[in-house]
């Protein structure tokens, strides 16, 4: 009888206690936004994201951060994109040529490592490599940059979802005479949907990185206007802004940081409506 | 007189011996059934039929499998061309990640048949197994959406779009309900006059009502094969006896 009570207060313990940790880790998010809300929504204004800074912008006067949101968007886009180019090959040869072997293995080992490789260790490297090739800083180094954070979290996800593919799926493409590059194309439609959450993952990692872009972009008061001149981007936006003594250019920040969120949070939001689209054949 | 000559078959899965030393002929035109409890080796005897076993990296074959005389484990066989006129059915409909039109497109398309005449091909499988009445309003509609029995006859409709000459059904209707398991046995035995069919089951029934020949397996051995009236009435072997009169498996 005793030893089943203890039994009991141990259960309902431990049950209200990991409850507990539950409604720790969700409000912690709330409280994040909540937060950038309460001290940027005042400071955030049409004006703000639809300028560019003018002069004396960083002592509080007149412009926005469009140069840093565009710029953000381009740098995301163009290391997404070339991310992707590597990554699917990859991780398709991996599934459908390499199943199983230690050549795949080790391509996974790989990507891991560079997963866990912080990135200002990729803008250092991007750095020395722009010094070599005799580049600026510029969109194009800082998507170079960019595109070595993201392949790693592209490729893994990537691979993590065709390993999730029926085992069937091969074997029926393969019994209707397909070579392994069609059963390739079939493989392609059935992790579709997954792909694109993949490369959105990756996109709204890529968006929000500071520390690669940091040498390799660059930073520049105007609009974004070739691959070869330096641009603009919106966490080193809210770092300069933030690094400021003044207190309206402080709020700026936060309202940077804020439009930051929002963009991710609207990446997510496609993600799960393209997937539901995207995701109509797919075999569960 | 044969499609199929299996000579010599042996197959292994890493050390474990699975298939020993088979050697049996499959009549052209007929349904061959292949008989045997759970782990007997029938479907891997089935998968060596059109080198689906090659998927196993752990798999390693000896001996021959003659497909009208040329051996398919030669090394210069053209495995895609033998898996094209060998076809199979799986135990588990399957449908490829498309639409209901496209499942049955998807092997006349790759292969280059019916050019311009898809739809054609498509519609004459679909009513072949007798699924046209029950899709055709909604050949788009992903083939996820159909019911169990609906997507094996989908499978099947796919697997002979590809016009294939020996069709290997895998226990295609163990995963079914009767009804839809009734319907697939239908199709199967009016398949006979164009195909040759090989299909393994453990349901001894099911042998009974379609087999013009049966192959029995034991442990990764053949014991008896059979032209199906003899091998039913007056079974030679005492294993084969106990086996059909339910005694062991």
């Amino acid at each position: 009888m005793k030893r089943t009570q203890l039994r009991k207060v141990k259960d309902r313990f431990f049950t209200w206690l990991m409850r507990f940790f539950l409604v720790t880790a969700a409000a912690l998010l709330g409280l994040i936004l909540l937060g950038i809300a309460w001290r940027g929504v005042g400071a955030l204004s049409w004006e703000m994201v639809s300028q560019s800074p003018q002069g004396g912008f960083y002592l509080g006067k007149g412009g926005g951060i469009l140069n840093a949101i565009v710029g953000s968007l381009y740098l995301a886009l163009g290391a997404t994109t070339l991310a992707s180019l590597i990554a699917i090959p990859v991780v398709l040869y991996m599934h459908v040529y390499a199943r199983g072997g230690r050549l795949a293995n080790n391509v996974r080992l790989t990507l891991d490592i560079m997963w866990g490789i912080p990135s200002i260790v990729y803008g250092a490297f991007g750095f020395s490599l722009m010094i070599f090739l005799g580049l600026r800083a510029s969109l194009l180094a800082g998507i170079i940059a960019l595109a070595l954070v993201v392949l790693p979290i592209l490729a893994r996800t990537f691979d993590e979802i065709v390993s999730m593919a029926p085992r069937h799926l091969r074997e029926t493409a393969l019994a209707l005479g397909t070579t392994r590059l069609e059963f390739l194309g079939v493989l392609l439609r059935q992790t579709a949907p997954g792909l694109l959450t993949a490369i959105l993952l990756a996109f709204g990692r890529g968006i929000g990185d500071a520390a690669s872009v940091l040498f390799t972009a660059g930073y520049t008061d105007n609009m974004p206007e070739s691959l070869l001149r330096p641009v603009a981007s919106l966490p080193l936006a809210v770092f300069f802004q933030l690094s400021t003594p003044f207190p309206e250019v402080q709020a700026r920040a936060y309202a940077s940081a804020l439009v930051l969120t929002i963009l991710v949070l609207a990446i997510s939001l496609l993600a799960h409506f393209s997937m539901t689209r995207l995701g109509r054949h797919v075999i569960r | 007189m044969y499609a199929l000559s299996i000579r010599q078959l042996n197959v292994w899965y890493d050390k474990q011996h699975v298939l020993k030393d088979i050697t049996v002929d499959v009549p052209r035109r007929q349904i061959t059934a292949i008989i045997g409890p759970s782990g007997c080796g029938k479907s891997t005897l089935l998968k060596s039929l059109n080198r689906l076993l090659d998927l196993n990296e752990r798999v390693r074959v000896s001996g021959q499998v003659l497909f009208e005389g040329q051996n398919i484990y030669d090394p210069g066989t053209d495995v895609t061309d033998v898996r094209t006129r060998i076809g199979l059915l799986a135990q588990k409909p399957f449908p490829l990640p498309m639409s209901i039109f496209d499942n049955v497109a998807y092997g006349p398309r790759i292969h280059g048949l019916g050019n311009g005449h898809l739809a054609q091909i498509v519609t004459a499988q679909l009513q072949a197994v007798g699924l046209w009445e029950e899709v055709k309003d909604r050949l788009k509609a992903p083939a996820t959406g159909l019911s169990g029995g609906q997507q094996q006859r989908l499978c099947l409709a796919r697997t002979l779009a590809v016009a294939p000459e020996v069709l290997l059904c895998d226990e295609s209707t163990a995963s079914l309900d009767p009804i839809s398991a009734r319907g697939i046995e239908a199709l199967l035995r009016g398949l006979r006059e164009k195909y040759t069919l090989v299909l393994v089951t453990h349901d001894i029934e099911q042998a009974r009502r379609l087999a013009d020949h049966v192959v029995f397996m034991w442990l990764g051995e053949l014991v008896e094969h059979g032209p199906a009236g003899p091998f039913f009435a007056q079974p030679e072997q005492k294993l084969t006896q106990a086996y059909l009169a339910r005694e062991i498996g």
